[in-house]
């Protein structure tokens, strides 16, 4: 198995409330209203809230009525994790432009290797501003740049949105030591522990001797001192596209009936779901390929298949998915749209599909892929959302409409409820 | 209650639902309804339809309101011939009959 190249030189990307900053891009006004998104579990709490709603006092993990017991006037979103991992993916594509090492932390998160980039860009400044020109327009991002993940990382977590911190190199001490213990990965009990000792930066920290901080907080704390030293450097590791991951199928009898080779096309592009090399990266490419019964020269005016050798004849369709993905219905659609646009002319022997381009996934996809609940209704929104458009593009009006209790308790039906429209 | 997912809940943009049509109703000697006409535009004029009430399954009243301004209503829910059920109700301050799906 190839070894995943890395870099100690690394540049960090960061885009704070990256799902909300999400919808706000796509609703016009979110971005001056008070909002909050819900979480994408069944809990029903607020999952991330702007600035604008925290100044009122809404926090995440507060409920609904809370929050607007707080803001009346609090706009309140449903997530949608597939859109953000969408998002996302496409975020980490624009940087993969810049650097081939690309390493995806969470949403809104990701680092890149910039080892050897100086030799095309130019010093640090450089790359950062090829950083910044491949996400310009998109986003609004945080920079950070220093060597080892953590150094960027709060390099990045100074910057104002839209500027970078370039850590040189060498001064990663100096410039970590002034900087609050908030920064490390910390626990809520170690960081209250930390204060407690008085201990409020970096450069506290690492001015105590390592083993009596080990001794008071185990390996963990063994990490911490070593990263507020910045005697870690812990490198970017970035990924390899999986080779195509190839399935195939060959019928007994050659198969002419739509219905079969659909089938067959749903259980082959389970199977290539299925591959190991698959998993953490979504499908971009697919390529379908059927190759058909031979024959000889018969149907040629009958001069016998003596003179005319059997002729082999395929039949091919690729299909680059704009949005990529993991789910196989998504993949199968266009197949079986070309599959009835232009079928195969003659029956199939043997059906080959290969996944040939991939997009990386992330750790967040997975996670909430843990929760099929929540994926499930984010798939069934995303439908819905999709036909709805359809539909408006095609009779210029909307025809879904939402209906909402206005007086459910009312003697009079007609005031129980009402209709609005559903605008996705 | 949270607005519908990426919609604004704007009073200006509800649609009422089960508005009540009005209609003309024959009644029997109990003054029960017993056939009722719908005009409806059809685009190129006016279309009346007729339907006959096979039975009626149940029937209530509604008086409410009377600080403001007095509903009093009388309610059947008929059941029609040829299939299909609405309800019924004759507006007892203003004598007018409606329709309404059930």
């Amino acid at each position: 198995m190839p070894q995943r190249p890395t870099s100690s030189l690394a540049a960090c990307v960061w885009i704070p409330l990256f799902p909300l900053r999400c919808e706000e891009a796509r609703r016009e006004g979110l971005v001056t209203h008070p909002t909050a998104l819900l979480a994408p579990d069944l809990s029903r709490k607020l999952w991330q809230v702007s600035p604008l709603a925290r100044h009122t006092g809404v926090r995440p993990g507060m409920t609904v009525s809370q929050a607007i017991g707080l803001c009346p006037t609090l706009r309140l979103c449903e997530p949608d994790p597939v859109h953000y991992d969408e998002r996302f993916a496409r975020l980490l594509a624009a940087l993969n432009e810049v650097s081939p090492v690309v390493e995806a932390g969470e949403l809104g998160l990701a680092y890149l290797g910039t080892d050897g980039l100086e030799g095309i860009f130019g010093p640090p400044k450089k790359v950062v501003e090829a950083i910044e020109c491949a996400v310009r327009g998109t986003w609004s991002v945080r920079l950070g740049w220093g060597k080892g993940k953590f150094a960027a990382w709060v390099a990045a977590s100074r910057a104002k949105p839209g500027e970078a911190v370039i850590v040189p190199a060498g001064g990663e001490g100096k410039f970590l030591s002034a900087q609050p213990i908030a920064v490390l990965p910390l626990d809520p009990d170690t960081h209250r522990r930390l204060r407690q000792l008085g201990i409020r930066t970096l450069g506290a920290l690492a001015a105590l001797p390592e083993e009596a901080v080990t001794a008071q907080f185990g390996a963990v704390g063994r990490r911490l001192w070593r990263l507020a030293a910045g005697r870690t450097v812990e490198p970017v590791v970035g990924s390899i596209a999986p080779e195509p991951i190839v399935a195939a199928l060959t019928f007994f009898t050659p198969v002419g009936e739509r219905d079969l080779i659909e089938r067959a096309i749903d259980q082959l592009i389970a199977r290539a779901l299925k591959d190991s090399r698959r998993i953490g990266w979504r499908v971009q490419a697919v390529r379908l390929v059927a190759e058909l019964e031979s024959w000889g020269g018969d149907e040629d005016g009958g001069r016998g298949a003596a003179c005319c050798a059997p002729t082999n004849r395929s039949w091919l369709v690729t299909v680059l998915l704009k949005d990529p993905t993991a789910d196989g219905a998504r993949i199968a659609a266009p197949l079986r749209t070309r599959l009835e646009q232009a079928p195969p002319a003659g029956a199939v022997t043997r059906l080959i599909l290969e996944f040939t381009a991939f997009a990386p996934g992330t750790t967040e996809l997975q996670l909430f892929a843990r929760d099929a609940v929540a994926a499930a209704r984010a798939g069934q929104r995303r439908a819905l959302e999709s036909a709805a458009r359809e539909i408006h593009q095609r009779l210029k009006r909307t025809c879904l409409y939402h209906v909402i209790e206005v007086q459910p308790w009312s003697r009079l039906p007609e005031r129980r409820y009402a209709l609005i429209d559903f605008e996705p | 209650m949270v607005a519908p997912a990426r919609t604004a809940l704007r009073a200006d943009r509800l649609r009422a639902v089960n508005v009540p049509r009005p209609v003309a109703v024959e009644l029997n000697a109990g003054g029960e309804p017993t056939l009722f006409r719908r005009s409806r535009d059809n685009g190129d004029g006016q279309e009346t339809k007729a339907a006959v009430v096979e039975a009626i399954l149940q029937s209530w009243r509604v008086d409410d309101e009377w600080w403001r301004q007095l509903i009093s209503r009388r309610y059947f829910e008929v059941a029609l011939e040829g299939g299909g059920r609405v309800v019924l109700f004759e507006d007892r301050v203003s004598g007018e009959w409606f329709v309404q799906t059930a």
